[in-house]
């Protein structure tokens, strides 16, 4: 990508607007700001952005509808904005394709480092689903269903093979309890969220430096895990 | 002389002129004549009057006929036993038919008393089907009973524990020994039978304070017994006491159930309100600290140029006169439910009113003309900190709602003693729907989700004006735009002529 990313906000609340814009053009890029989940759709019809900040308050349409419609016709990465305490609007849009979210009040740094992320993430999207990928200093091994830290082998059961390869096709992303338990124990299993949390434990136990404070795969209270493949280094 | 002596002489009276014109004038000498026309006296009298007078009359009848009429006249003897019987007969026959006619007149009474106690009863529990308010109920229904039934004295009595509640009604007041009212109620919650001559179910008493007799009637809700009626003065038929205290019994109950019902719809409200105060508080806290966070860590950024430091600064000034609006607001909400908000009324000028209202909206009045008219140059005594709060909501809602640019216009007028303040905006009007809704806490017009807001102004301001005894209401003018005029009893002294008092300055 040689000419800046394009990032469009959408929030109904000219303050919001009038703080945010500006602090995403300082960093560079080009920003268009829609007011309602229609102008949104429109903007993206006529000229799709690199990237979408979506608050999920709209007063036409929900947010979560615009991130359907949306991701019926584009995968580009939203990022939702969306109020604490309102976490099943915010899973409803995650399932709906969203990417990330970011919890109002927010403060600058979470929002640019998130959109960070999916920027980058678009430039290096050429992933393929066999092979090898590296997360962080974990590399996965598709073809063989291993596991290498280094040149150290960590023993998975298939179980927590296909958890954690399905968290690493989908790397930096949340993904909703419901998303993964469909994806690795099937459809039946959505409402057993308790298979998820001894499975990510099991996981944990193996993958992490320190099980307590985990560093590959995050909790995202209410919502999902994300499996993160910075691993900070002290501060942010 | 009583009633009944007129009824007596007047019975005698009656047979001494029929005498007098039969033995005296026309000289009749046929008996037959001569007692048919005593029995036909007799019977008037048992009609009208008592049996003893009717039995008077017979008895005053048969000795003037026999001493008049029959052979020998001038005698009490008779000399013809035939006479005898007739005599007799005469006596017998007069006697029977004066019972008879008695009877009739005393059913025909006590139907007529039923029926008044009756109607009676009817009236009464219509003016209990019309009871709403549940406070002071007891006094209310005894004096509902002491006018229907025409009673000196009447107390119902509830028993709370070791305590009773007595509501008096009537002419007189009767002090009532609890006690007595206790053994009653437990008597009557003892034993229930019907008597089925007296239509009563068991437990009257009657009780003698001072000169008079006061009658207690259990108040049974269906076979319980809930309090006690005590009634004294005209003397109630004991079934319609019975039937009373079966009344004022529902009465009561049914008081009682509204209350319960008004505190339940009471709870559900309060619920609702807490729940759309978190709802509405979660968008609009988070909103503008966002704003106030970003703008503020851009303004620490050095890629600011001078027109963006300025922009940024307006947002951090903007959303903080926004916040602290919210929190005045709750806080006022707040001091209005606990009825914490008092008056203090100085004397100002009107304008003054619309100076203070417009000063903390310095922000949100900033892309609107306020034109001020002020139509009465007169001195008011008012509450200002009031009436310019309310008339604040009205400015931010005028400015919120109308498009940037829009006038708003502001007058103020005297108008039979109120002062009527009307704020006018050039928006797109109120719908219909919204209209009767509009000053309801949390209330949002289904239009305006667009526009940020949590729906307490209107409510606060009619809140605020309530304690003054103002009024709020909203209409929309003919030409678009809506208008919010607000009406607030004031004292009143010319300016002009008065000077200005001293406490007329703004605080």
């Amino acid at each position: 990508m040689t000419s800046a990313a394009r990032i469009l906000l959408v929030d109904d609340e000219v303050p919001i607007q009038r703080a945010v814009a500006p602090l995403l053009r300082s960093r560079g890029y080009e920003v268009e700001v829609a007011g309602t989940g229609q102008d949104a759709l429109k903007i993206v019809a006529a000229h799709p952005p690199d990237l979408i900040v979506l608050d999920l308050g709209l007063p036409d349409i929900e947010g979560t509808e615009v991130c359907r419609r949306v991701r019926e016709s584009s995968s580009l990465p939203i990022i939702i904005l969306s109020a604490r305490g309102r976490e099943a609007d915010k899973v409803a849009a995650l399932d709906l394709g969203a990417d990330d979210y970011v919890t109002k009040p927010f403060g600058p740094e979470e929002l640019l480092a998130r959109i960070r992320v999916w920027l980058r993430r678009i430039l290096s999207e050429a992933r393929v689903e066999s092979g090898r990928v590296a997360i962080a200093d974990l590399i996965i091994d598709y073809d063989r269903r291993r596991v290498l830290r280094g040149s150290e082998e960590i023993r998975l059961t298939p179980k927590e093979f296909e958890l954690l390869a399905f968290m690493a096709r989908n790397p930096d992303r949340v993904m909703t309890h419901r998303a993964i338990l469909k994806a690795v124990w099937g459809p039946n299993a959505v409402d057993q969220p308790e298979h998820l949390w001894v499975l990510v434990a099991q996981l944990r136990k193996k993958i992490e430096v320190d099980p307590a404070v985990p560093r590959y795969l995050i909790s995202e209270p209410w919502v999902g895990y994300r499996l993160a493949t910075e691993i900070p280094s002290g501060t942010e | 002389m009583t009633r009944d002596g007129i009824h007596l002489t007047a019975a005698l009276g009656a047979i001494a002129v029929v005498t007098a014109i039969y033995a005296g004038w026309l000289h009749v000498t046929n008996a037959t004549t001569v007692a048919m026309t005593f029995l036909l006296v007799v019977l008037v009298a048992a009609a009208t009057s008592r049996l003893f007078v009717a039995v008077a009359a017979s008895l005053a009848a048969m000795l003037s006929l026999n001493f008049f009429f029959l052979p020998p006249v001038g005698t009490l003897s008779i000399a013809d036993p035939e006479n005898w019987a007739a005599l007799v007969a005469f006596l017998a026959v007069s006697l029977v038919a004066s019972n008879l006619s008695s009877v009739a007149r005393a059913r025909a009474n006590e139907a007529t008393a039923r029926r008044d106690e009756v109607a009676r009863l009817f009236d009464l529990s219509r003016d209990v089907l019309l009871m709403t308010e549940s406070r002071d109920a007891l006094p209310l229904l005894a004096r509902f009973i002491a006018r229907r039934f025409d009673l000196e004295f009447v107390a119902v009595c509830r028993r709370h524990g070791e305590t009773w509640e007595i509501g008096e009604g009537g002419s007189v007041s009767i002090p009532l020994e609890t006690s007595q009212l206790a053994l009653a109620l437990a008597n009557a919650e003892q034993a229930l039978e019907f008597d089925a001559g007296n239509r009563t179910y068991v437990g009257h008493r009657t009780m003698i304070v001072g000169e008079r007799e006061v009658r207690i009637v259990p108040l049974r809700l269906g076979t319980k017994p809930i309090g006690v009626l005590a009634a004294a003065g005209r003397p109630v038929d004991p079934g319609s006491l019975d039937a009373l205290g079966g009344v004022v019994a529902i009465a009561i109950e049914r008081t009682q159930f509204l209350e319960e019902r008004k505190a339940a719809e009471l709870a559900r409200q309060s619920e609702e309100l807490k729940s759309a105060l978190l709802a509405s508080l979660g968008h609009d806290l988070r909103t503008p600290l966002t704003a106030i966070r970003v703008a503020a860590s851009n303004l620490q950024a050095s890629w600011l140029g001078d027109a963006d430091r300025q922009e940024q600064s307006d947002i951090v000034l903007t959303e903080v006169e926004r916040l602290t609006r919210l929190f005045e607001d709750i806080l006022d909400m707040a001091r209005i439910d606990a009825g914490a908000v008092s008056t203090e009324p100085h004397w100002v000028h009107p304008s003054q009113i619309v100076d203070v209202a417009r000063e903390p909206l310095e922000h949100t009045l900033k892309g609107h003309h306020i034109d001020t008219v002020v139509r009465d140059d007169t001195l008011i005594r008012l509450d200002p900190r009031l009436t310019a709060a309310a008339l604040a909501h009205l400015l931010e809602n005028a400015a919120r709602y109308s498009p940037e640019g829009s006038p708003i216009t502001v007058t103020t007028h005297m108008a039979d003693g109120e002062l009527i303040l009307a704020v006018r905006d050039r928006g797109p009007g109120i719908a219909p729907d919204d209209l009767p809704r509009l000053f309801e806490r949390f209330y949002r017009g289904k239009q305006s989700r667009t526009v940020s807001g949590t729906g307490m102004g209107l409510s606060i301001a009619r809140g605020l004006l309530a304690v003054e005894r103002g009024r709020i209401w909203a209409e929309n003018c003919r030409d678009g735009g809506a208008q919010f005029t607000i009406a607030v009893p004031v004292e009143r002294r010319e300016a002009a002529s008065a000077g200005v008092p001293a406490d007329a300055q703004p605080a």
